[in-house]
């Protein structure tokens, strides 16, 4: 079975839009050469959100911490000497990858559902039968991000 | 005038929060329809109910049907803000009893947009 995957220049519109929303302007997001296959190379947060329905597959967005810190201040309008607690970093990267991942949803046929956000503190990791087949390696203030779709089955 | 911000998502409450505050709205805010429903019977009475569509414990879609069987509530406005942007969940939540349907991401000019157009425009805060 070969699978269904979203553009690369629609995926990072998608991103692109969410990101200056909701984090802002004032840093882009900047693209980045990675080899296939390599992980990323930072302490991340991780989310993930899965669709399920006529196109099958997951959406995972995975943040160097101090991106991860940084956006979550900006969506919970936090100041620099204001706590910033491991459920807050969570919230703010689950809020992301839904809107990234509900977004990807719209790109693919329907109908399907979209699962709640699964968020970690570290990478995400998928069962041996899922396969990346969209992939956006990013930085944004010099640090990584990085965007990808998985479905089950062969890539395209 | 009152909104009552219903999102599972505390950033997104936040930002949703920041908007209406702005446009000059007293808001209460709750994590589900469930505690949304639960804010309802305590006596706050909003002029708008922003909600998103999927949220453990209770979903937007059931919360509205519930306000609509309540004959206290059935002429609150109701507006769903959501990733949800299948024609079909669309039209189904209109059908339910929701007045306007905005996509994630949104700018702050939409949600200012849609409470016009639905006639609800609170006296802006001065600077």
């Amino acid at each position: 079975m070969t699978a269904l995957a979203p553009e690369l220049t629609d995926l990072q519109a998608v991103v692109e839009e969410v990101w200056s929303t909701f984090v802002g302007y004032e840093h882009p997001l900047c693209p980045r050469q990675v080899p296939p296959g390599t992980p990323l190379d930072a302490s991340v947060w991780s989310g993930a959100v899965s669709v399920t329905g006529e196109w099958q597959g997951a959406v995972t967005v995975e943040l160097a911490d101090d991106v991860a810190q940084a956006i979550s201040r900006v969506m919970l309008d936090l100041g620099d000497a204001e706590t910033l607690a491991d459920d807050d970093v969570a919230d703010a990267v689950g809020e992301l990858v839904n809107m990234i991942g509900g977004n990807v949803k719209s790109l693919m046929p329907g109908p399907s559902s979209l699962s709640l956000p699964a968020v970690a503190a570290g990478r995400a990791v998928f069962p041996s039968d899922a396969h990346e087949v969209a992939r956006l390696d990013l930085t944004w203030t010099g640090e990584p991000v990085r965007i990808t779709v998985h479905c089950p089955g062969s890539p395209r | 005038m009152r909104a009552l911000i219903i999102d599972d998502s505390r950033a997104m409450r936040s930002i949703l929060r920041r908007i209406v505050n702005g446009l000059g709205f007293e808001s209460a805010e709750a994590g589900d329809g469930q505690q949304a429903l639960d804010v309802l019977e305590s006596g706050f009475n909003p002029d708008i109910c922003l909600i998103d569509w999927n949220m453990p414990v209770m979903d937007g879609y059931t919360f509205i049907t519930k306000v609509r069987d309540n004959p206290e509530w059935r002429s609150m406005t109701l507006m769903m803000v959501t990733t949800e942007s299948e024609q079909k969940q669309i039209v189904r939540a209109l059908a339910a009893g929701a007045h306007e349907y905005v996509i994630k991401p949104f700018t702050p000019d939409a949600i200012a947009d849609k409470l016009e157009l639905l006639g609800l425009r609170a006296t802006e805060v001065p600077a």
